[in-house]
């Protein structure tokens, strides 16, 4: 240990901290299993875990997906949520409708969600800077409105207002199930990024963030490749949004199109550092487990004194509006830029990140 | 024919709103280059003020609109100088996030304070109107119409005609040069954003009269203002105007299609915004930059 640099230090701390974590969260709910309950092993994890696992890994998904468009090609993607609710539709209509196994109607939630991309891809991604973000964020809005609304012959085709309810996977532990299901999307996504970032269309990617009309010049086909990369990113999408519906077997607009998660997978993206391959993931744990925390999820909560209870769910999201507000004036590359034993946190790094970026 | 002329006074009268909730926008991204995601909760601040005003003091809520413009100025003010004139130089990614995060603190004091319920604003004379043949002519809305377009007059007289509008002008213009000449760029954006935020406040003071307000109400007005300001051009105060009265014909014309009501009110409005952009980016009226 003599010799090596302290920042060097608390990084293989943190990466060995983050792999047990990782271990953990990975193996624990073996335990769980009617075959180590009958040898009596003891039992790790609970039912709660389950689900505040499923949510986290179901985040990786998404901060990693939005990571394709948004880190590596610098799209500020404002909507990936209707990714999201798209393949959460296309799984639940086909398993509610048209009577198809889960199995089956899964994978068409990632075509399904990247078809639609590239078609709104092919005129959206001719915009930039602001307008690609508020109109990306318009669509958002205005697929959830359409699902909600639209109607085939005076039924709601897609189940309107009152939601789409499914039948029920039988499976015999249905939690263990929809969290391996969901983890190992989000270590599809994670090698996808990593597959990504070391081809020739990852290059492409970066050039196109660094100078679109550079990148043109040296032979990307620029809109080949950003409609490619949104279209991977809303493929990723969709599958959480598929896995979530047949998980959840309710969905509505509220659940399946949440505007709030737009701006949480960047947020997660941001805080683990973009245009990485497992910096979006790290904040998506991070950031979920916080806002789990908030809204008082956990096994430990918050309570403060003078505030009523009930009024814990609105203080969490002005807590979170505070925490928004600071990492972007005070870390703009991100938490993981100083962890990561790039930079040292300390005063300078923080008035040096504030004084790069005010006037 | 009635029916087409009561719709282009509905359009109208609904597009005054979107013209002078447009123009504070449309100030703040063209001369800061932030698109302001905390749009929507000043004008809901200014709606609940003037909620307040009429509430507890009876006072007239056209009285209370030169309070809402005041107070809201000091409050974007302090705003701009304390918090986002530290990211003005950030990517774009983070001036989205830091108003966005201002949005997400500002709307959920309001629910702090105010609860989720609706509240509305009914003086004597609220639901009155001209009739004139079979056409209606509310009252309310007609006064609000000449309201909003004396704000719009009033900021265009501000940025043309005094010191401090010319200041913003050349800052807009070229930041650098501007300090170079011996501007407070700290205090010019300041004024800039609290320029618009007063915008912000008569529109919502203008909202509570026409509409029954919550504290998560102002979201939809942030993405509209956007589409307004696209429409009409970004960069002058009148092409902002034309811009939002032309978005309140068309949502009225678009709710009179049988079938398709109220709730596709975001689909068409971002389906147009979309269709202007790719094929006329510099809006009706703007000038290409």
């Amino acid at each position: 240990m003599i010799g090596m640099s302290a920042s060097r230090l608390w990084n293989r701390i943190f990466i060995g901290l983050a792999l047990a974590v990782l271990a953990y969260a990975v193996l624990a709910p073996l335990t769980s299993l009617s075959a180590a309950q009958s040898l009596n092993v003891p039992l790790l994890t609970d039912r709660l875990w389950f689900r505040i696992a499923t949510i986290i890994a179901m985040f990786v998904v998404m901060a990693t997906a939005w990571n394709i468009i948004g880190g590596l090609t610098g799209y500020a993607a404002f909507g990936n949520v209707a990714f999201f609710g798209i393949g959460a539709y296309t799984t639940g209509m086909l398993i509610a409708k048209a009577k198809w196994p889960f199995l089956l109607a899964l994978p068409l939630s990632p075509v399904a969600a990247a078809a639609f991309a590239a078609l709104v891809g092919l005129p959206l991604l001719r915009l930039r800077g602001h307008y690609f973000a508020v109109a990306s964020l318009g669509v958002g809005v205005a697929v959830g409105e359409l699902v909600q609304n639209i109607d085939y012959q005076g039924q709601p085709m897609f189940g309107g207002a009152s939601g789409l309810f499914l039948p029920i996977f039988s499976i015999g532990d249905r939690g263990l199930f929809f969290f391996y299901l969901m983890l190992g999307a989000a270590a599809i996504s994670i090698a996808v990024t990593w597959l990504v970032l070391r081809s020739r269309f990852g290059y492409g990617l970066i050039a196109i963030r660094e100078n679109e009309e550079a990148a043109a010049v040296i032979g990307v086909n620029t809109t080949a490749y950003k409609v490619a990369a949104y279209a991977l990113s809303a493929a990723l999408t969709g599958l959480a949004g598929g896995i979530f519906s047949q998980w959840n077997v309710f969905i509505n607009q509220e659940n399946a199109f949440p505007i709030e998660y737009n701006v949480q997978m960047i947020l997660m993206a941001l805080l683990g550092g973009t245009g990485t391959v497992f910096g979006p993931a790290a904040g998506a744990v991070v950031l979920q487990l916080l806002i789990q925390f908030l809204s008082g999820t956990l096994p430990v909560t918050l309570s403060l004194p003078f505030v009523p209870s009930d009024a814990m769910p609105v203080i969490a999201q002005i807590i979170l509006g505070l925490m928004l507000v600071i990492v972007v004036i005070f870390a703009p590359r991100g938490v993981i830029d100083f962890f990561g034993g790039r930079s040292r946190l300390s005063l300078a790094y923080l008035r040096r990140s504030l004084r790069e970026t005010s006037i | 024919m009635t029916d087409f002329v009561q719709l282009v006074i509905i359009g109208l009268l609904a597009g005054g709103i979107y013209a002078v909730v447009g123009v504070g926008f449309g100030l703040v991204w063209g001369v800061l280059n932030i698109v302001n995601l905390a749009h929507g909760a000043l004008v809901i601040v200014g709606a609940y003020l003037t909620w307040q005003l009429f509430t507890s003091f009876g006072l007239d809520p056209f009285l209370t609109l030169p309070l809402d413009a005041v107070a809201l100025f000091a409050l974007g003010y302090l705003l701009q100088r304390s918090l986002i004139n530290r990211i003005v130089r950030a990517p774009l990614l983070f001036t989205f996030l830091l108003t966005f995060g201002v949005n997400l603190i500002a709307v959920n004091i309001l629910l702090l304070i105010f609860k989720s319920d609706f509240r509305s604003v009914t003086p004597s004379y609220s639901g009155q109107g001209m009739e004139l043949g079979s056409v209606v002519i509310p009252y309310v809305p007609l006064a609000s119409l000449g309201v909003s377009l004396l704000v719009a007059a009033a900021l265009a007289f501000v940025l043309n005609r005094t010191r401090a509008g010319l200041a913003i002008l050349a800052v807009a213009a070229d930041r650098d040069a501007a300090q170079l000449v011996g501007i407070d760029l700290r205090h010019t954006y300041a004024v800039t954003f609290g320029l618009g935020a007063a915008c912000a406040g008569v529109a919502g003071g203008l909202i509570a009269m026409i509409q029954a307000i919550t504290p998560t109400a102002g979201e939809p007005y942030t993405l509209q203002a956007f589409v307004v300001v696209i429409l009409g051009g970004l960069g002058r105060v009148s092409a902002t105007v034309v811009g939002g009265l032309a978005f309140g014909l068309i949502e009225a014309f678009a709710q009179s299609i049988p079938g398709s009501g109220s709730v596709f009110a975001n689909a068409i409005a971002f389906g147009l915004m979309v269709l202007v952009l790719v094929t006329r980016p510099q809006g009706l009226l703007g000038r290409l930059r």
